[in-house]
């Protein structure tokens, strides 16, 4: 089938919500992309959610309003993809978030175009026409650059909260909307959805200041500074894996590979010793400060400033001047 | 119920370092262990047969050594395994992964549900699943956090990032599951020595009638161009000064400077 010179961006609703992930694609696809970005929405006969979307400067979209296929299940999305790709053409690339509805999605939608697909990019740009995809593997230990040299659409799933979402504005924006699809309707899946209960903490993978509390700082006084010193920089309090054992800090807390990616302005490490499977979760932050007692912390590494020497002491002196 | 789990062998440990001189990931003295999340799809199975009966066999695709991992689930009450390799095999990505393993999956017969895990920790990619599902055209139900069987259907719960679902399905399906759903166990040493009164079988190639231009490197869209320890994003930091008073005001004078911290901060 004929190669057409877009790429596409899946946009990822959560109950008629906008992901907003689906902007920090949209911002990294036109930064690389010669050609113009295309994104795909499906959404309610009554909605309206390309308004917001437009915001975000994509040269098209192309909107499907399905009431039905909003809830469809991963091979109703799938059946559906493959006929809007048999009716508009076979696009250079097609790029969903690494989420959990992207990383079901994406993979069923490549078996069925027999093409490849790169999971969980951390970088992509392109040389002419290919797309370079960077990828780590062994868990964030390996960083491998894949290209998909023979097949189209070249497909990926990209990390949430490793590009930046800028809004800008696009005055070509052509929105076209696409209709009788025909998708083949599934009966075999049932699916009831609800939202989950507002998060009790702020959410650490949104917030642009992060005071991070490491064991080197896991005593009464140094959680009760910290906090406090938080709340003087409007910060998010955020925790290495051990601070997890306390009540008040969870995996949404967590910063790393196995908790939150976050990529926050400012990152404040307290008493963190920077093991790979936390610092694979900083690599976005702006600046990073960090306080250790040990000269040779492997967080220095990570680090913009550092302080050597006791995290309490401090961070009473910072919050002092704030 | 005939359920099979798919099931990968992957190194010991992920904290693997590239050698300098091949520029390959240096595996050397790495032993390999069933990936994690596996086990969780395993005592899925094996939950599920404990309620409504039925057979647990195991699949997977690599080499010969493989055998032991699969050993291992019969150790932990899977009831036969199946290992497919044949050197064609070798240099798959997941589409030829997922194609190979498909076939087998039909060549099994009768299957009603196909379990894996939600990703493995080498490859970190979660697609073989999905690509499977799509090649036998079964609905899918990825990243189960909990599984319970009602008469002859599923009801299962999996999250998205703001969203929480519940999902009924009919059988056939493919299911990948988190590392949340259940507790697996530890084998024991009189478990293992009964396991070998299983069986393993293995097929090669010729077993499965395979599209010979999709299975292996050939039947791979992806090529890995270089791989790299990601040592790059080190910074060279400033060090600020000894006394913490000291440090704390530098600090705040340096993050104004660069607009970080607003002037009122
Ligand atoms: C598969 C896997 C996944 C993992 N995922 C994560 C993850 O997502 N996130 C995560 O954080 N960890 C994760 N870990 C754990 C990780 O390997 C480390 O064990 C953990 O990050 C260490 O936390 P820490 O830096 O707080 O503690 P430690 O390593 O114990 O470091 C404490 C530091 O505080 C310093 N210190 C001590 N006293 C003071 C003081 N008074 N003032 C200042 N500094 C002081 C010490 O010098 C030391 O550097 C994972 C591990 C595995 C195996
Ligand atoms: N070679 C293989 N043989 C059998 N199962 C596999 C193989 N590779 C991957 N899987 C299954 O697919 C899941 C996802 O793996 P991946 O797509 O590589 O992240 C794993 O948890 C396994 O259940």
């Amino acid at each position: 089938m004929a190669v057409i010179n877009e790429n596409w961006v899946f946009v990822e609703t959560d109950l008629q919500k906008i992901n907003p992930v689906t902007y920090q694609l949209l911002t990294k696809m036109k930064q690389i992309s010669h050609d113009p970005v295309v994104a795909v929405l499906i959404e309610k006969s009554d909605a309206s959610l390309e308004t917001e979307l437009a915001e975000y400067g994509p040269d098209k979209i192309l909107l499907i309003k399905d009431d039905e296929l909003v809830d469809g299940d991963d091979l109703e999305l799938t059946d559906a993809l493959n006929k809007l790709i048999q009716k508009q053409g076979t696009p250079n690339t097609f790029i969903f978030p690494a989420t959990v509805v992207g990383r079901s999605v994406a993979p069923r939608l490549q078996a069925w175009l027999r093409t490849g697909l790169t999971a969980d990019c951390l970088d992509l740009k392109f040389e002419g026409d290919l797309l370079i995809q960077t990828k780590p593997s062994y868990g964030d230990n390996i960083m491998c650059e894949i290209t998909i040299p023979n097949n189209h659409p070249q497909m990926a799933t990209a990390r949430p909260n490793v590009f930046a979402a800028e809004k800008q504005t696009n005055s070509n924006l052509k929105v076209e909307e696409i209709e009788n699809l025909d998708w083949e309707k599934d009966s075999k899946l049932v699916i009831k959805s609800q939202l989950l209960p507002p998060k009790t903490t702020d959410d650490i993978t949104q917030a642009e200041r992060i005071v991070a509390l490491g064991r080197g700082d896991k005593t009464d006084a140094g959680i009760t500074v910290a906090n406090n010193l938080a709340k003087k920089l409007h910060a998010t309090v955020g925790v290495t894996r051990p601070l997890t054992d306390l009540d008040q800090y969870t995996v949404n807390e967590q910063i790393g590979q196995s908790g939150q990616t976050v990529a926050p302005d400012l990152l404040v490490n307290l008493g963190v010793s920077g093991a790979v499977q936390y610092t694979a979760g900083i690599a976005n932050a702006k600046v990073v400060v960090s306080v250790n007692t040990d000269e040779h912390a492997q967080i220095f590494k990570y680090s913009d400033y550092y302080f050597v020497g006791n995290a309490l002491e401090f961070s009473r002196a910072l919050e002092a001047i704030l | 119920m005939k359920i099979v789990v798919c099931i990968k062998q992957v190194p010991e440990t992920t904290n693997v370092k590239i050698d300098e001189k091949t520029k390959n990931i240096d595996r050397r003295g790495l032993g390999g262990v069933i990936n994690s999340y596996d086990l969780h799809a395993l005592k899925t199975a094996l939950e599920i047969k404990q309620a409504v009966g039925g057979e647990v066999i195991t699949l997977t695709m690599g080499p010969d050594d493989f055998a032991v991992s699969l050993r291992e689930t019969l150790a932990l009450g899977a009831d036969s395994s199946v290992l497919l390799s044949d050197r064609a095999f070798a240099g798959a990505d997941t589409l030829a992964t997922g194609y190979v393993l498909g076939k087998a999956i039909k060549k099994i017969a009768d299957v009603d549900l196909v379990i894996l895990g939600q990703q493995s920790v080498d490859a970190d990619t979660g697609q073989v699943g999905p690509i499977m599902a799509e090649l036998l055209q079964v609905p899918q139900v990825t990243y189960a956090n909990e599984v319970t069987v009602k008469n002859d259907h599923l009801v299962i719960k999996r999250n998205l990032d703001n969203v929480a679902q519940e999902i009924t399905a009919q059988l056939p399906l493919l299911l990948t599951v988190t590392d949340t759903i259940n507790q697996p166990e530890y084998t024991n040493v009189v478990e293992i020595a009964k396991s070998f009164a299983k069986t393993i079988t293995t097929w090669h190639a010729s077993d499965l009638q395979l599209d010979d231009d999709r299975v292996g490197q050939a039947g791979s869209p992806t090529i890995v161009r270089s791989i790299s320890s990601p040592e790059k994003t080190v910074k060279v930091g400033h060090k600020l000064a000894d006394n913490p008073v000291d440090a704390a005001k530098e600090l705040v004078t340096a993050l104004k400077k660069q607009n970080i911290l607003a002037e009122d901060d």
